[in-house]
């Protein structure tokens, strides 16, 4: 009988462990929850900071899954520890005796209506980063109006924020917010653009240069201050509220869209993993890495390893490098080397 | 009829009882003196002209009969805790009662003795003899079972308090425990006493049998006088303990309820009123569990039974602490047999500190917002601040107004001021009252006839505080349930749609609005209850009441409060305050929706 | 020494010379105070804001600043209505530092 090695998520981090782990001559089989593979990133349309295409991403990683077995919208139903490795039965019936397993379930976007003082859910023109990206890759949404005058972002919703119930930073809403202006600005030339944050974290390769493109060349505006209340004008319009720090005085702007960048939280199921295989959450309700500097790939358990966002927010890079770790040290595990 | 001490009608053992009647009497009538003298002039006044006032004079009576000595609010809550402090107080006043009777029906010219009542049987002899006398021994006999009964049962409790209910009890203190054990002694050895004396006073079913027995087993009755040694000494320990221990309810709250009654309200938090507030605090415990935020051990000691107890040690350090960590839910006064004000309490506790920046409103000008409101608005809004944090309430408010057709204004469309309410939730009044005048001054100036709020919090200050003449004052969940019921708002109900009503704090036990909100989702929707509801719902855990208590710590009650909301595992959780649906929003697992919100879905 | 110009006195802030005294004392009972970002929601949501500039985010910075006179000011406008505790990303009890700034605010040495 094969011997297969879980990978569990078909998201870019999923994607690229089994795409690795078959390159190295193992037997992936990658279970995906929903019908398609590519998480999060499918849903986007072009990515930081080379503004290359996210469909073109799953694309190349799809190519290279084309001798996996692939599980599209199956679930683990129930997981057994063995002498060596783990039985799992998915709810489409399917039996796979594992070797080990790869944990690439990745993070949840936080639900913006939970923050009800932004109005997502309730006003005409607020929507979130991942409607933007929706409505970038040619889905209709109502809510963007034909020729938007001015157009809001708010950072940090749901990251970095004790009564959203996350209290670290997502990484990459910065980035995401700056790229999404300018293609806002570049979409409507004519339209003020306004960024309100707490803190602009563009730490990655080239972040820097797309922050200050989005001050020189698009003129787009960045307020320091968070936005506290949105009001809901007679005409329509979304009224923001908050305090420009710097100048230390208040600001109202109406806008015809404000696009909140939910943030990266952790899932709600995480738990159910963690008592299957008897290991520890970690406090922010990720994954518990053995190590965060030398061993973010493994965790607790033998047998049991990481790959992308489910241990924490990461950008695509990351992921996809720690996707090839997990593969690697997989393979280390499985012939014994380590 | 027999006087065995004709001459004297005296016997030294009598000493032990009478010296603790004297004290105990004279420390509460001192007690009460300097306790009126605490009252401002206007509620001493108000308290002695109801004394005389037929109607209040009448429901004093009535009211000390029902509580103090029957205990009719224990006996809903718990019927046998009920029994066991009705049949002890209620039977120990019958004998009392008895006792004064047969005095004044056989030696009418003894009743000046304190001590002849209560020991009438030591002193006459064959009272049975008569047929009133036999009924009395009857009734005397019975009443004393009865009390009986009732002190096993506290001694069972003592020992096992879950048995009846209490998860939580208070811990006794010294002299508490020396009361205790003097009462629980003190009828056993009146048992034994009188039926030591039997044979030569008489007695009943009780006394006549026990006495047989003595007889037979000592065979001579020179024990009768140790025991009534043993009875009258047990009475006196029990008086002369009763002021310092928490027995002193007893007499405090007989004053307590013709004060009540007299509508007078706590001001300073240690003197008047309040004094016969924590001395009418029985220390029972009931609040603890009652407590919202006994959900977390290290709030087990901030509930209205440790602050009464603090007062009345003088720790200024706990009084402050536990007064600035209540959520003022009002839930202990809910619960509470004595009715003690837990919330009113520490108000008046945090009104007596000192600040030295007192914030002032002189700069604010009303004349905007008069300007901003249109003429001949019939209904004014006031969305409240909080409500401006929940802009769903606010957008559904306004489209049911529309939806029913009425002409209305929003008095803070961009924001306005503050109610006072959570000004006056930290004891600051002159602040708060400078706020009610500011908005008084925009309401009546804008003519409206209706004044509509989404917030509780505003809601009890407008209606407690504010003077608006004749502009009605209402929540939106009376006026849209009145919308509803005169048929201009069409709700079309989804009968599989179960929604459970979570009583806001300020609304329900605030202002005892329990029922209309609950008519107004069941238009909506079936409407179920949470395991505990109404007056005795939980507090959401977001209050303004309470100062200290963070972010964090608030988290385990609002567990606990969604937890009691989902016992009937409703579809979705209705609530009529903007705070409590911000606070459960972030814990519940189904949707948190105001019921304004609700109606509009479905109209 | 006399450079031939001077630094104004109520323009530059000097951290060696500043008397913390008060936020100390009020990060002692809250600890919490200490962790604001200065993201400024208290001050856009504040409800006496508008008629006063009332802000937490600054009656903090200006405790820290030794900018007495600024706290004072703007706390005498504040309506403690709870907004700011309400929005706070960081959880600060921000009206228990209102009240607390606003009793030992004169006498910083004074009673708990």
């Amino acid at each position: 009988m094969a011997e297969y090695i879980a990978v569990v998520g078909g998201g870019i981090a999923g994607m690229e462990t089994a795409v690795r782990l078959k390159a190295l001559g193992l037997e992936p089989v990658l279970i995906e929850r929903s019908e398609s593979l590519g998480g999060h990133v499918a849903s986007w349309h072009r990515l930081f900071p080379d503004m290359s295409h996210a469909d073109k991403l799953i694309k190349d990683l799809e190519k290279g899954l084309e001798d996996v077995d692939v599980q599209l919208g199956a679930e683990i139903s129930s997981l057994n520890p063995l002498r060596k490795g783990y039985s799992l039965v998915l709810t489409n019936g399917k039996v796979y005796p594992c070797r080990a397993i790869v944990l690439a379930t990745g993070f949840s976007l936080f639900p913006a209506e939970r923050k009800e003082e932004y109005g997502y859910g309730i006003y005409d023109h607020v929507i979130t980063n991942r409607d933007l990206e929706g409505w970038f890759n040619g889905k209709a949404d109502s809510r963007v109006p034909e020729s938007p005058r001015a157009i809001g972002f708010v950072h940090c919703v749901g990251s970095r924020d004790i009564k959203a119930g996350n209290s670290q930073c997502s990484k990459v809403c910065c980035i995401t917010a700056i790229k999404q202006a300018i293609e806002m600005k570049e979409k409507f030339p004519e339209a003020e653009v306004y960024c309100f944050y707490m803190d602009l974290r563009l730490f990655g390769k080239k972040y820097e240069d797309f922050y200050i493109k989005a001050q020189r060349d698009y003129n787009i505006h960045f307020i320091r201050g968070r936005v506290s209340e949105v009001a809901e004008t007679i005409d329509g319009q979304v009224q923001v509220k908050a305090e420009d720090t710097l100048s230390g005085k208040p600001v109202r702007v109406r806008l015809d869209l404000l696009v909140l960048m939910a943030g990266i939280v952790c899932n709600a199921d995480n738990q159910t993993f963690t008592q299957a295989v008897q290991m520890p959450l970690d406090d922010d309700g990720f994954f518990r890495s053995r190590d965060n500097v030398g061993a973010i790939t493994e965790s607790d358990r033998p047998g049991v390893f990481f790959a992308g966002a489910c241990t924490g927010a990461k950008t695509i890079p990351e992921t996809l490098a720690e996707a090839r770790s997990a593969a690697l040290n997989v393979y280390l595990y499985v012939k014994g080397l380590k | 009829m027999i006087d065995r001490f004709a001459n004297s009608g005296f016997h030294p053992f009598v000493l032990p009882f009478l010296v603790g009647m004297i004290f105990v009497l004279t420390y509460c009538f001192f007690g009460m003196v300097r306790i009126i003298w605490e009252l401002p002039g206007k509620d001493r006044r108000r308290f002695f002209l109801s004394l005389v006032t037929p109607r209040t004079a009448w429901k004093n009576v009535k009211d000390i009969f029902l509580n103090c000595l029957i205990h009719v609010k224990l006996w809903k809550r718990n019927p046998v805790l009920g029994y066991m402090h009705s049949s002890i107080a209620f039977g120990w006043f019958m004998i009392i009662l008895l006792g004064h009777i047969e005095v004044m029906l056989f030696l009418p010219e003894r009743i000046r003795f304190f001590y002849y009542p209560i020991f009438f049987n030591f002193f006459v002899a064959e009272g049975e003899s008569t047929i009133q006398g036999s009924v009395l021994m009857f009734l005397m006999d019975f009443f004393l079972l009865i009390i009986l009964s009732g002190i096993a049962m506290a001694i069972v409790k003592r020992f096992a308090s879950l048995w009846f209910g209490m998860r939580r009890t208070t811990r006794l203190s010294f002299l508490d425990s020396v009361g205790l054990y003097s009462l629980w002694a003190i009828f056993p050895l009146r048992l034994l006493s009188e039926s030591f004396t039997a044979h030569i006073s008489g007695g009943s079913f009780l006394t006549v049998p026990m006495n047989r027995m003595f007889v037979w087993f000592f065979g001579n009755d020179m024990n009768y006088l140790p025991t009534w040694w043993a009875y009258s000494i047990a009475l006196g320990i029990f008086m002369i303990v009763l002021p310092f221990t928490r027995y002193m309810h007893i007499p405090a709250e007989m004053l307590l309820i013709p004060l009540r009654n007299a509508g007078i309200r706590i001001i300073h938090p240690r003197k008047g009123f309040a004094r016969v507030q924590v001395r009418s605090c029985p220390g029972c415990g009931v609040c603890i569990d009652a407590c919202p935020m006994s959900v977390k051990k290290e709030n087990l000691k901030d509930c209205t039974v440790y602050l009464n107890r603090q007062i009345r040690r003088g720790n200024e350090k706990r009084i402050a602490e536990i007064s600035d960590k209540c959520l003022l839910c009002g839930k202990c006064t809910e619960v509470c047999q004595v009715g003690v004000p837990g919330p009113e309490m520490r108000l008046a506790q945090r009104s007596l500190r000192k600040y030295s920046i007192n914030p002032h409103y002189s700069n604010i000008q009303v004349d905007p917002f008069i300007d901003a409101i249109p003429t001949g608005t019939r209904v004014l809004y006031f969305a409240g601040c909080m409500t401006h944090l929940t802009p769903g309430i606010k957008k559904s408010v306004l489209s049911l107004l529309d939806k029913a057709g009425a002409s209305y204004s929003v008095m803070d469309p961009d924001g306005g001021l503050c109610c006072g309410r959570p000004m006056m939730m930290a004891g600051r009044d002159e602040q708060a009252r400078e706020m009610i005048r500011l908005n008084t001054e925009i309401i009546r100036a804008s003519g409206c006839n209706v004044l509509l709020l989404s917030c509780p919090i505003c809601y009890r200050i407008f209606k407690e505080k504010y003077k608006l003449g004749n502009i009605r004052i209402v929540h939106h969940s009376v006026y849209f349930n009145e919308l509803i019921h005169a048929g201009r708002l069409k709700v079309n109900r989804e009968e599989a749609l179960k929604l459970v009503y979570h009583d806001p704090c300020e609304l329900g036990r605030g202002c005892g609005i329990y029922d209309e909100p609950r008519e107004a989702v069941s238009a909506a929707g079936t409407l179920v209850e949470a395991r505990q509801n109404h007056a005795e719902s939980i507090c959401c855990g977001g209050s303004l009441g309470s100062i200290t208590l963070s972010y964090e710590k608030r988290e385990g009650i609002t567990r606990n409060s969604v937890d009691n909301l989902m016992a009937g595992s409703p579809d979705a959780i209705v609530t009529a305050c903007p705070l409590c649906l911000s606070t459960f929003n972030k814990y519940a697992d189904v949707p948190v929706k105001d019921l304004a919100t609700v109606l509009d879905e479905k109209c | 020494m006399d450079f031939g110009f001077s630094l104004s006195p109520s323009s530059a802030v000097n951290l060696d010379k500043v008397d913390l005294s008060l936020y100390d004392r009020l990060a002692a009972i809250d600890p919490g105070i200490r962790t604001c970002i200065g993201c400024g929601s208290c001050s856009a949501t504040c409800t006496a804001s508008a008629y006063s500039g009332m802000s937490v985010r600054k009656v903090l910075l200006a405790m820290q600043r030794g900018r007495m006179q600024e706290v004072e000011k703007m706390l005498s406008n504040c309506m403690l209505c709870g907004k700011c505790t309400m929005v706070c990303p960081r959880g600060i009890n921000t009206r228990r530092l209102i009240l607390n700034a606003c009793r030992l605010y004169a006498n910083v040495e004074g009673e708990a």
